[in-house]
């Protein structure tokens, strides 16, 4: 047994939302009832509960995973909370299959569901920040990759245009997109981007993710029983790798390198693929220039080139390199645990993107990263290659 | 054209430290920069741990004044600051690599839009906190070291 020995049958998703009108444990309901709908399968069958840690409104809970089964009635084996940040999803379906592996359960509801701006518990006071960066005034992510953009430029060079290209075409995508959130389904242009308001300079308005609320999930159970089931779109991961604190053990790195280097590898080596052979890709987009850096990473391109890449490709979903297809978070909205560019390369694979639909549905990537670290450019980093069974 | 950048300076802050890194701060009291430094290795390491990163003990971990000066390894401007911080805007932060070899993220005084550069030299700047402690900021390095 192994990764590839095991599949997702099925997902959904609510529509993203500014913010929810519904409890976080109703749109959880929704998710749970669209996922049996759609499988045929009983209640009492799911006995694995895998819920993504990058939650706002569970955050404040220990007991939150345990809660949540209670809430919606399930009895489980495998009661998971996976806590990997903006990894937590692609994490999610990598802990499910070892779980299942294991014999720990056999039919896992992998649950993503958040209302982090109706409800935020979040506390990061705990934490670096309240010595070493809140004091100085850096704000949060935008201020942690204004450093890192800045930083890139200053090695490489960087033309703000082609960071713009790629907030074109996943806007685009979220236009084609009915689950994106409305406030963001608005076309932009390229000027749009480099003359939107500074953030943290060089961090513009639309390099950054918007938070929104929403909830969206998967079911997994092994490749056997799915075929038992007769349940056939389904979906294997064929490669997972995750790095937490890439060079944690160093005082001076390359911030235009991350963990993405060594698990992008890993995980594309036990898919057997080279990234010239990834049909669409899903990479986590908290900013903009996080895409690029990922291209540099994965292989697409050289560390340095990432600007000359994005403007010898076409990312849109019909192009050479169809890119987060459903808007990627930054033009549907950071909803449901991050879980937006997994769930879409699910949809994608299984042939129901409709008018966004990717012609080559051989292999999908889907990446995460999670956590800012100190001065650096962020704490996780994940890959997950999923092919159509 | 030389845009002026804004200074923190006028901030109040009131910062809760780890016991970890009591000794740092007890430093900045006399304006000494006084950071971690890994006996086994020869390493330095900011921001302050309970252990050294570099062997995973206690034991390895001494603390040393070092001189604060360094280069600009990359900076960002916040044009809209944390509560505390509204009207301060536009004001940057700075990652410095210090002469030892560590990254140090601070605020700038003293220094324009214009000057700011990854590269430039840079020197501490104290600013009294109301506990008897200095906020380590830095400022333009412009004379002979």
């Amino acid at each position: 047994m192994g990764l590839r020995d095991n599949a997702i049958v099925a997902y959904a998703e609510t529509k993203v939302m500014e913010k929810s009108d519904r409890d976080v444990w109703v749109l959880s309901g929704e998710i749970l009832e669209d996922l049996l709908d759609k499988t045929g399968i009983d209640k009492n069958e799911i006995d694995g509960l895998v819920m993504a840690g990058l939650t706002g409104t569970g955050a404040g809970n220990p007991f939150w995973a345990q809660t949540t089964a209670d809430v919606l009635g399930l009895e489980v084996g495998f009661c998971e909370q996976v806590h990997t940040g903006g990894c937590s999803a692609a994490g999610c379906v990598a802990r499910a299959a070892a779980a299942i592996d294991y014999g720990m359960c056999e039919i896992a509801f992998l649950l993503f569901a958040d209302t982090h701006v109706l409800e935020d518990h979040t506390d990061h006071s705990h934490s670096y920040r309240r010595e070493w960066t809140d004091p100085y005034g850096l704000m949060g992510p935008p201020g942690a990759f204004g450093l890192l953009s800045r930083r890139y430029e200053a090695q490489y060079g960087l033309d703000y245009r082609m960071l713009g290209k790629l907030a074109v075409t996943q806007r685009n995508h979220a236009l084609l997109n009915e689950n994106a959130c409305e406030k963001l389904r608005m076309p932009i242009t390229i000027d749009d981007y480099m003359k939107s308001r500074m953030i943290a300079d060089p961090i513009r308005l639309l390099d950054c993710v918007m938070r929104a609320d929403g909830a969206a999930g998967l079911i997994m159970m092994s490749r056997k029983r799915a075929k038992q089931k007769g349940l056939t779109k389904t979906i294997i991961p064929i490669g997972y790798a995750e790095r937490t604190n890439f060079k944690g053990g160093e005082n001076l790195v390359d911030v235009t390198k991350s963990g993405h280097e060594i698990c992008g590898k890993k995980a594309l080596d036990a898919a057997g693929l080279a990234s010239r052979d990834i049909a669409s890709f899903h990479p986590y987009d908290d900013f903009i220039i996080a895409i690029m850096l990922q291209f540099e990473a994965f292989g697409f391109c050289k560390p340095g080139e990432g600007v000359q890449f994005i403007r010898d490709r076409d990312f849109s979903y019909n192009g050479d390199l169809p890119l987060n297809t459903g808007g990627g978070q930054i033009s549907a909205g950071q909803a449901a645990c991050s879980s937006h560019n997994l769930v879409e390369a699910v949809r994608q694979l299984q042939g129901e993107a409709g008018k966004r639909q990717v012609k080559d549905t051989r292999n999908a990537l889907v990446t995460g990263i999670g956590w800012i670290n100190y001065g650096r450019n962020w704490g996780s980093s994940a890959a997950l290659v999923l092919v159509p069974e | 054209m030389a845009k002026a950048l804004n200074d923190t300076v006028g901030v109040k802050r009131a910062i809760k430290h780890f016991d970890f890194s009591e000794p740092y701060w007890e430093g900045t009291k006399q304006k000494k920069l006084v950071i971690q430094y890994c006996k086994a290795t020869g390493k330095y390491q900011h921001f302050p741990r309970p252990v050294s990163i570099f062997t995973g003990r206690r034991r390895d971990i001494e603390w040393r004044e070092v001189s604060g000066k360094g280069v600009v390894f990359s900076y960002t401007v916040t044009h809209r600051g944390a509560p505390a911080f509204r009207g301060a805007e536009p004001y940057a932060v700075v990652s410095v690599t210090l002469d030892v070899g560590v990254n140090f993220i601070a605020n700038i005084v003293n220094c324009t839009a214009a000057e700011l550069k990854v590269g430039m030299k840079v020197k501490p700047y104290w600013h009294a906190l109301d506990d008897g402690t200095h906020l380590m900021m830095f400022q333009p390095d412009n004379g002979p070291a």
